[in-house]
C-alpha cells in the first residue's frame, strides 16, 4: 500500500514537472494563437460598423452565401489557384531537374538567380510590375518594338490581361522557393537509381516521370499545400499592381477582407466571417490533396 | 512539487487577467477611455505641453500644418506640436485598429480625414473624437462643409480643404479646334463632349483620361444636381431612379465610345497624362493646381471653366471632389488640440492667404474669401483670378450626405458600370446595383 502510493507520488510529480517544462509554450500559443482565433469566431457572429457591434447569430455567415463581392473574390482566388500553382510547380520541378545536372557548370550562379526573387520584398517587386506592365512600360514598349502586338496592351486595366498580369507576378516570385525545395530533396535521391535505369536503356523522360516524380511525391504534395495556403491568402501582389480593379477582376478573398475593414465603414465583424471562409477553404482543400497525393504518411 | 503547482497557479492567474482585461475591452471600451482621459485631466493642468497630429500629402496637408504650427507659436510658445505625415490609407487603418481596440494609446490629437469617409469614423466611435462646437461656429465654413463635420447637431470637424471642382483647360489645343475659353463658361457635359470631339479631330489629342477603378467624375456630376449614392438619410441607397446618377452613367459611357477619353491605371500615370499634354482637359477639384502648375513648361497654356452641368435641373456649374477635415481625437491634451485647430484654421484669416499664397491651399473659411490674396490673378493660368473663381464656386457646391458608406456602394458601381459599357441595359444596371448595395448596406 505504502509503496503504490509513494509510486503514484512520483508519477504525478515527474508528470507535473514535464508540464512546467512546456508550460511557458502552452500559455504563448493559447494567449497569441488560440485566443485570437476565439476572438475572431465570436467577432464572426457580430454585426456593425467600428466599435458598434451586436450580435446576430449567423447572419454575416447567411450574408456570405448572397454576396456577389464575395463570390467574385472567391471566383478570382481560384482561378488563380487552379491556373498558378500547377503551373509554377510543374516549372519549379523543371527547373530543378535542370539545375541538378551534374554536368552544369556555374550552378550556383542559376540557382541564386532563380531564387533571388522570393528574398525580395512583396510590395517592393508589386510596384516594380505595376509599372513594368503600364500602358507605356518597358514589357508594352518591347512588345512593340518586337512587332508582336500592333497596339499596346491593357495589361492593368483590362480584366483578362490583369489577371494574367498577377499570375506572371506569383510565379516569378514563387518558383524559386519551390525550387529550393526540389533540388534538395534530388539530392537525397540515389544516383545509383539512375545508372541502374539507364543500364535499362530507360529514356530521360522515362527516368523522369518513373523515377524522379514518384520519389519527390511527398515534396510535390508538400509544396502544393504550402501554394495553395500563399494563393488563398494572396493579398500583396494584387493589392499593390491592380487594386483589385478593373472592378473587382482581380480581387481575392484577403483584399476583401481589407476592403470590408478599411475600405469600407469598418465592418470587422463580417470581415472575420470572410477570414473563417478562407479557414474552411484551407482545411478542405488540404485534407483532400492529402487523399489525392497522400500515400500512407497522409 | 510545491513549486510546480506555483507555477501553474502563477500562470493561471496571467491568463486570466490577460483574457478578462481584453474582455472588458469589447464591452465598454468607449466608458472606460473616457473615465480614464477625464480622471487624467482632473489632476494634471488642462493644457497639454505636447500635441501630435496625423496627416497626408507633404506638399498640401503637411505643408499647411506647417503654417499652422508656426503661427500658434507666436502666441503658445510652450507647446511641441509634432506633426507625423503617414498615406491616408495608413492613417485609415491604424484609426480602425487604434479605435477599436479599445486603447486610445498611440492615437493622434489631431487627425486629417477625407470628407467621405469623416461619418462612418464619427458614427462608428462614439465619443472617440471631441465636440468642437464651444471652440469654432459650422457657419463659419462652407455650407456643404458641415454635413461631413457634424453629427447628431455637434461639431466635430474643423472644414478645410474644399475640394471644390472646375474645369482645367489646355486653352491652346481648343484654340486649334476653334474654342475659346468663354465658349465654355456655361456649357452641359453633352457639349464638353462635342467640343472634345473638335479637339480630338483638330489636335489628335484626348479630352478627358479616366481610370476605369475611380469613379470620381461620376460622384463630382450627381453632387452637381444635389444628388449622392444614398438618400438624404444617409442610409438609403439610392441607386435606381436616381435620374442624375443615370444621366451621369450615360455621360461616362458616351466619353469612353467616342473615343475622346484615354485610360490611366493610377494617380502618377494621371499626373503624366496632364504634364506630357496627352489630354485637353481635366475636370477635377482645385487640389490638383500645384500638379499641373509643377510643369512649369505649359505656363500659361491653361485656363479654368466652370465644371460642365446636367441636363436635370437641379444641376449647377459648381461641385466636390474629395476634400478633407481636421478632426481633434477624445484623447489627453485635447483641449491643447481644440485651442490650437481654433486659433489656426478655425479664425485666422491672416493664416488663410498665406496658405494660398504659399501653398495654394483654398480653405472653406468663408471670411478668409474676402482677403486680398484671394483675388490675386494667377500667371499660370494667363492671368486668370483661378482662386476667386473657385471661391466663387465653392458658395454654390449643393450640400449632400456622403453617409458612411460612399466606397462600398462605388466599389459595387464599378463593376456595373463596366457591365453597363459592354453593353447591359442603363437601367437594369442601376436596378441590379440598387439591390446589392441593399444586401450589403445594413
Amino acid at each position: 500500500m505504502h509503496q503504490t502510493n509513494s509510486k503514484l507520488r512520483f508519477r504525478t510529480k515527474s508528470v507535473l514537472t514535464g508540464w512546467s517544462f512546456v508550460l511557458l509554450a502552452v500559455i504563448l500559443i493559447f494567449v497569441f494563437y488560440f485566443y485570437p482565433m476565439l476572438q475572431a469566431l465570436i467577432l464572426s457572429f457580430q454585426t456593425g460598423t467600428g466599435s458598434n457591434l451586436t450580435f446576430t447569430g449567423f447572419d454575416n455567415y447567411s450574408r456570405l452565401l448572397s454576396d456577389k463581392t464575395f463570390i467574385v473574390s472567391v471566383k478570382n482566388t481560384f482561378i488563380y489557384l487552379l491556373v498558378q500553382v500547377p503551373l509554377m510547380i510543374i516549372l519549379a520541378l523543371f527547373i530543378s531537374v535542370l539545375l541538378n545536372d551534374s554536368k552544369l557548370r556555374f550552378k550556383g550562379f542559376f540557382r541564386t538567380a532563380i531564387f533571388l526573387p522570393c528574398v525580395t520584398s512583396l510590395v517592393a517587386y508589386s510596384v516594380v510590375f505595376k509599372y513594368l506592365f503600364s500602358g507605356n512600360g518597358l514589357v508594352n514598349t518591347m512588345l512593340l518594338k518586337l512587332h508582336l502586338v500592333s497596339a499596346p496592351i491593357e495589361w492593368i486595366t483590362d480584366p483578362f490581361w490583369a489577371k494574367i498580369t498577377i499570375i506572371i507576378a506569383i510565379t516569378w516570385r514563387w518558383t524559386g522557393y519551390n525550387m529550393i525545395f526540389y533540388l534538395s530533396a534530388l539530392q537525397n535521391i540515389d544516383h545509383s537509381i539512375y545508372e541502374a535505369a539507364k543500364i535499362d536503356g530507360a529514356s530521360s523522360t522515362r527516368q523522369f516521370f518513373g523515377i524522379t516524380v514518384p520519389l519527390l511525391k511527398p515534396i510535390i504534395l508538400f509544396t502544393s499545400i504550402t501554394s495553395t495556403i500563399g494563393t488563398l491568402q494572396l493579398f500583396d501582389e494584387v493589392m499593390n499592381i491592380t487594386k483589385g480593379g478593373p472592378g473587382n477582376a482581380t480581387q481575392t478573398i484577403s483584399q476583401y477582407i481589407y476592403n470590408l475593414s478599411f475600405k469600407y465603414a469598418a465592418d470587422f465583424g463580417y470581415a472575420a466571417t470572410v477570414s473563417y471562409s478562407i479557414v474552411i477553404m484551407i482545411a478542405l482543400l488540404s485534407v483532400i490533396q492529402f487523399k489525392v497525393a497522400g500515400d500512407k504518411n497522409g | 512539487m510545491k513549486k510546480g503547482f506555483a507555477l501553474v497557479l502563477i500562470c493561471l492567474l496571467l491568463l486570466t487577467a490577460c483574457s478578462s482585461n481584453s474582455g472588458s475591452k469589447n464591452s465598454g471600451n468607449t466608458a472606460a477611455d473616457t473615465g480614464k482621459t477625464e480622471n487624467t485631466t482632473a489632476t494634471e493642468p488642462a493644457q497639454a505641453k505636447e500635441i501630435t497630429i496625423w496627416a497626408w500629402d507633404p506638399a498640401f496637408n503637411i505643408a499647411a500644418l506647417e503654417v499652422a504650427k508656426a503661427e500658434y507659436a507666436k502666441t503658445n510658445p510652450d507647446v511641441k506640436i509634432n506633426i507625423v505625415e503617414y498615406a491616408q490609407a495608413d492613417i485609415i487603418q491604424k484609426l480602425n485598429t487604434g479605435l477599436n481596440s479599445g486603447t486610445t494609446k498611440g492615437l493622434p490629437n489631431i487627425v486629417l480625414i477625407e470628407d467621405y469617409r469623416s461619418q462612418s469614423f464619427l458614427q462608428s466611435y462614439k465619443d472617440s473624437f471631441y465636440d468642437l462646437s464651444s471652440s469654432i461656429k459650422g457657419t463659419d465654413f462652407a455650407d456643404y462643409k458641415s454635413g461631413p463635420t457634424s453629427l447628431d447637431g455637434k461639431q466635430y470637424g474643423i472644414p478645410f480643404d474644399s475640394g471644390v471642382t472646375g474645369l482645367y483647360l489646355r486653352t491652346d489645343y481648343l484654340e486649334q479646334a476653334g474654342y475659346k475659353l468663354a465658349d465654355l463658361q456655361d456649357i452641359d457635359w453633352k457639349q464638353y463632349i462635342e467640343i472634345g470631339k473638335a479637339v480630338k479631330e483638330k489636335t489628335g489629342k484626348a479630352l478627358i483620361t479616366l481610370d476605369p477603378n475611380d469613379l470620381g467624375l461620376i460622384r463630382v456630376m450627381i453632387q452637381s444636381a444635389g444628388e449622392w449614392y444614398l438618400k438624404e438619410d444617409g442610409k438609403t441607397p439610392n441607386i435606381a431612379g436616381n435620374a442624375p446618377l443615370k444621366e451621369a452613367f450615360e455621360t461616362y459611357k458616351e466619353l469612353t465610345e467616342s473615343n475622346v477619353a484615354k485610360v490611366h491605371a493610377d494617380w502618377s500615370q494621371f499626373v503624366a497624362a496632364l504634364n506630357s499634354g496627352d489630354v485637353a482637359s481635366v475636370p477635377t477639384g482645385n487640389w490638383i493646381t500645384p500638379s499641373i502648375t509643377a510643369e512649369a513648361s505649359q505656363s500659361g497654356k491653361w485656363g479654368i471653366a466652370p465644371l460642365p452641368k446636367l441636363t436635370v435641373n437641379k444641376s449647377v456649374h459648381a461641385s466636390n471632389l474629395g476634400g478633407s477635415s481636421w478632426y481633434v481625437m477624445n484623447v489627453d491634451g485635447k483641449e491643447t488640440a481644440a485651442d490650437f485647430m481654433a486659433k489656426t484654421f478655425g479664425s485666422n484669416v491672416e493664416m488663410y492667404q498665406k496658405l494660398l499664397t504659399d501653398i495654394g491651399v483654398i480653405g472653406t473659411f468663408k471670411a478668409a474669401a474676402g482677403g486680398e490674396a484671394y483675388s490675386q490673378a494667377n500667371e499660370f493660368f494667363s492671368g486668370q483670378k483661378i482662386v476667386s473663381d473657385f471661391a466663387a464656386w465653392t458658395e454654390q457646391i449643393p450640400s449632400v450626405n456622403y453617409g458612411i458608406n460612399t466606397y462600398a456602394i462605388e466599389d459595387i458601381l464599378i463593376v456595373e458600370m463596366q457591365n453597363y459599357l459592354n453593353g447591359k441595359d442603363i437601367d437594369s444596371v442601376l436596378s441590379d446595383a440598387q439591390a446589392q448595395a441593399e444586401s450589403q448596406i445594413k
